[in-house]
């Protein structure tokens, strides 16, 4: 018999358990069951944002304390409720289980006292987060401005091919003092619900916990989301993922709504001819790329696709990158463990594009590719494989091309990181980059393992954005009675 | 043994003389036999003339094919025919396509100088001028097109296999015999063109009608371009190339779609000529209507909109087949259809470019497999063959034993399922069949609700394929 899972409704502080709506399923995946959201709309959107105000009895010390705490609770080996995400997780992620495992073990490092502090600081600035913050004037001395950085009421409609997209989340809700609503996605259904369990066991009437839900409904439900996503009950929507999942949130705006998008991306990498320095170069260039594409098993945005190389188009920069190709098919293999596996679900749409390489003749030559190992693809002409956008599962493309423009012009909005090397080609490419459309620019190999946790992200900021910035402006009564009076006295107000 | 077991024994191409009902009353010992003859014979006599099965043979080590199920590591993906990088049509390579698809087909392309071609029309011309082979290219709703080497024999082969079915499908002569008796042939489409629902029509004209005389289309004297079919997927890789792809755009391609924007203005004048015609000349009269069931629909629509219905007699036939192609048609369209056209008597094939002979509908709704396709239901994960006995869904795989010149191995995208291995189907055909449930594999992929962070720019490719619906009218 095949296991069900319960996922629980958790709406500010309390465990709805009641199973009722089967989901998932389809083609052997799993089977969960959850609570008809529906039923309990009245309760899960926060109508009364004058309930916001129990966020401001805490001060940063506060939360920053409660955060360390909860990353106590969080340990995979101890935690049961992390445990069950886990263990659900390994049937509905792209994830291999020893690099899951490693992202779970990591997610206690995001609530950690120091590290929540620093994020707060670098994403937003202690000072907005905690009072009003004046705006210094040299022009009009006479007019004081202050701004304070407030919470908002948010649903939060996040991505699954990693938890640690769920720990983000409740995190930057409790930094920015928000009322966040949850919506998980069918790939990762409990994460988010475990760490708002653990809250309820550690601190179940503290703020923080009553001001996070977590709830699973079919994305594009018309009867939860008509309901929710009105202005009188959310402020905010931050929505991560496709065309899909955004299409279903666009219906609902209107003034009084915010929509925050982290739209899908693919990433890249650019190689200069540094590369083929010597022998031992091209082998740590090849360690490097193979950490780009592989950490993560390539199911991150930020994991790299196409890499530019700059090694000519002629015989012999064919023959020296496709010398990378090997290398780099050789690294991939080596990668340790909790970084990157073979794929335990590899895309049968891409290894029919595969299949069909070996038709094409001279046009590309392949590394791996022939079960789930992965595969480097070296073009034989200066131009990516047709079914680029289809790269996952540890299988990259590297083209061959004899000027660093070409890779500069391939890069567009929906370009996120990009992997470099040398270092010395961040000065000279960064700018041009970020025109073109990128938005993270990396040392080669730090693309999906490096992750400054208070950076902006998607060319964003997503977390400034996830407040509400309130302005309070004063100037001195007898000014402002002035100007109900004088005819020149209008410059206060300019 | 029957006669028609040992001439398909000894050459499925043999298939083009036979009583076309014959072949779906044979014994399963009769089919067995003629499927692994057919596999060991085109095995046997294409690797040797074929570098790529040849070396697909080595790797996996296949030396005889013994059984039926040997052949299964020796099927083709479904992506062969479209491996060639579409960045050769941007640069105008067609030198390069040449050399790309001489490997695919035992025909010679030596002679072949593709050097100052600049859009694929040119190219498929061509190679029709110079060699044996009459190309056959995709639709390209997949947004890359095949290239299939059909021969000028081959294609004869086709459209007669075709007239057969019509003769024999309901039982020996049952239908018209188009090849003796010819009949008017109306085809709401282009006169010309090397798309797989094209390149069959200029020997029917000749072969069915007997002359342009006697056959109505659409666009007469118009060509289906291959260029404007490849438009939507070559804008879409050019796309998600940025800058860079946009200075690679073909500017041979470029004009094309000017061209074919104006083409596309004068449709409303053409359609209305087209009705005039149709009832001018043909009211009331037996014809071969030859059209996918959604262009059929459109047509029908149209056609009703002008208060026409039952324009042609009541013995005229209709040829079709083809999916929705995308398109959501109403419940009642083949009704609507019916009464546009003034009768119902249809022959149906569930069929794809890279075969030569289609498996035509039963009255119970399946699709009988000719017995010169072998066919597999393979597991969608590991690729292994089924049984061949009972009935099982999974990967339909085949091998079409009528192409002397290319491989007729192929691993489709299409999941199926099959039965017929045991006993007859309820029409009284015996031999395996198809369900009616065909289905996409890429429809599949995805699942409900998930979502990362990881894509494609989507939102990008609806934008694309709007602008080309501004075009395409």
């Amino acid at each position: 018999m095949k296991k069900i899972w319960r996922v629980p409704l958790i709406i500010r502080g309390e465990v709805i358990d009641e199973g009722a709506v089967e989901f998932g399923g389809r083609r052997g995946g799993a089977v969960f069951t959850s609570p008809d959201v529906g039923k309990h709309l009245e309760q899960l959107a926060l109508d009364r944002p004058s309930r916001m105000a129990d966020l401001y009895s805490l001060s940063f010390d506060d939360i920053a304390e409660y955060l360390g705490r909860l990353s106590e609770r969080l340990n995979l080996a101890t935690n049961p409720h992390m445990q069950e995400a886990y263990e659900l997780s390994r049937l509905t992620s792209g994830l291999s289980d020893s690099i899951l495992r490693n992202h779970y073990e990591n997610i206690p490092h995001f609530f950690r006292a120091d590290v929540a502090r620093e994020s707060a600081e670098n994403f937003i600035g202690l000072d907005y987060l905690e009072g009003w913050v004046p705006q210094v004037s040299r022009v009009n001395p006479a007019l004081t401005v202050k701004v304070r950085a407030f919470g908002a009421r948010a649903v939060h409609v996040i991505a699954g091919n990693s938890p640690g997209v769920a720990a983000q989340t409740v995190l930057r809700n409790a930094i920015t003092r928000s009322d966040a609503i949850i919506k998980t996605p069918s790939n990762d259904p409990l994460t988010a619900a475990a760490m708002a369990r653990t809250m309820i066991e550690m601190a179940p009437d503290h703020p923080l916990t009553r001001h996070l839900s977590v709830a699973y409904w079919k994305g594009g439900d018309t009867n939860v989301e008509e309901i929710l996503y009105h202005p009188k009950r959310i402020e905010k929507i931050i929505a991560w993922g496709g065309f899909a999942s955004i299409s279903h949130i666009t219906r609902y705006l209107q003034p009084g709504i915010d929509l925050i998008t982290l739209d899908p991306k693919h990433s890249a990498t650019i190689i200069d001819s540094d590369a083929f320095a010597d022998e031992a170069t091209l082998r740590h260039v090849a360690r490097r790329l193979a950490l780009d594409v592989g950490a993560m098993n390539q199911e991150g945005c930020v994991c790299a696709r196409v890499v530019y190389v700059v090694s000519g188009t002629d015989a012999k920069g064919l023959e020296r990158l496709n010398k990378l190709g090997k290398l780099t098919f050789e690294a991939l293999q080596e990668l340790p463990s909790h970084l990157s596996t073979p794929h335990k679900a590899f895309d049968p749409e891409l290894k029919a594009e595969l299949d069909g390489l070996r038709f094409a003749g001279d046009e590309y030559k392949m590394f791996g590719g022939r079960n789930n190992e992965g595969a480097v693809i070296v073009s034989q002409s200066d131009a990516p494989v047709d079914f680029s956008r289809l790269l996952s599962g540890r299988v990259c493309n590297l083209v061959p091309i004899d000027a660093l423009d070409e890779a500069v012009l391939s890069v567009n909005s929906y370009t996120q990181t990009i992997g470099l090397f040398p270092e010395s080609l961040k000065d000279r490419l960064r700018d041009r980059l970020a025109y073109q459309g990128a938005q993270r620019l990396v040392s080669l190999g730090g693309a999906a393992t490096l992750f400054a946790t208070a950076a902006p992200q998607d060319g964003i900021e997503p977390v400034r954005r996830m407040c509400k910035w309130i302005v309070d402006e004063s100037a001195c009564a007898e000014l402002l009675e002035g100007l109900a009076l004088a005819s020149d006295a209008t410059a206060v107000a300019a | 043994m029957t006669s028609l077991s040992a001439q398909l024994r000894a050459d499925p191409t043999s298939f083009v003389e036979a009583r076309y009902d014959e072949a779906f009353n044979l014994s399963r010992e009769e089919l067995d036999e003629i499927h692994l003859h057919g596999l060991q014979k085109r095995f046997n006599e294409l690797r040797p003339r074929l570098a790529v099965l040849d070396a697909l043979a080595k790797e996996q080590g296949i030396e005889h094919i013994n059984h039926v199920d040997d052949a299964v590591p020796l099927l083709f993906p479904h992506t062969v025919y479209k491996s060639y990088p579409l960045s050769l049509l941007e640069r105008s390579r067609f030198d390069r396509l040449t050399h790309w698809l001489a490997g695919m087909t035992t025909t010679d392309l030596s002679g072949v100088d593709a050097s100052d071609v600049h859009t694929i029309d040119d190219w498929i011309a061509l190679i029709e001028k110079t060699t044996e082979i009459q190309l056959l290219h995709t639709s390209g709703t997949t947004g890359k097109l095949s290239f299939i080497p059909r021969t000028r024999r081959q294609w004869d082969d086709t459209v007669r296999i075709t007239a057969n079915s019509l003769r024999d499908w309901h039982g020996a002569g049952a239908g018209p015999d188009v090849l003796k008796d010819h009949m008017p042939l109306v085809i709401p489409a282009y006169r010309y063109g090397a798309s797989s629902s094209h390149r069959g029509v200029d020997r029917m004209v000749r072969m069915y009608a007997g002359g342009d005389d006697n056959a109505l289309f659409l666009y007469p004297g118009a060509y289906y371009s291959a260029d404007v079919a490849s438009l939507a997927g070559r804008l879409k890789a050019a796309e998600s190339r940025g800058e860079q792809g946009k200075l690679q755009l073909s500017p041979a391609l470029l004009a094309r779609r000017e061209e074919f924007a104006v083409r596309e203005g004068d449709r409303p004048e053409q359609m209305r000529r087209f009705f005039e015609a149709a009832v001018e000349r043909y009211a009331g009269k037996d014809v071969i209507l030859f059209a996918v069931w959604p262009i059929l629909f459109e047509w029908a629509e149209a056609g009703l909109a002008r208060g026409l219905s039952k324009v042609f007699g009541p013995n005229s036939v209709l040829i079709t087949g083809g999916g929705s192609k995308g398109r959501v048609l109403p419940d009642n369209y083949r009704q609507q259809i019916f009464d546009f056209i003034g009768f119902s008597r249809y022959y149906e094939y569930y069929s794809m470019s890279e075969i030569m002979a289609g498996c035509p509908r039963c009255d119970e709704g399946n699709f009988h497999i000719p017995p010169t396709m072998v066919p597999y239901v393979l597991d969608p994960d590991t690729g292994a063959p089924m049984p061949r006995s009972g009935r099982h869904t999974g990967r339909f795989g085949l091998m079409d034993l009528l192409p002397d010149s290319y491989w007729g191995g192929l691993i489709t995208g299409d999941e199926v399922t099959l039965s017929g291995w045991d006993e007859p189907c309820a029409c009284g055909r015996h031999g395996p069949y198809l369900h009616s449930t065909i289905g996409r594999f890429s429809e599949k992929q995805g699942g409900d609700d998930k979502i990362n962070c990881a894509g494609a720019p989507e939102a990008h490719d609806k934008a694309i394929d709007y602008l080309l619906q501004q075009t395409q009218g």
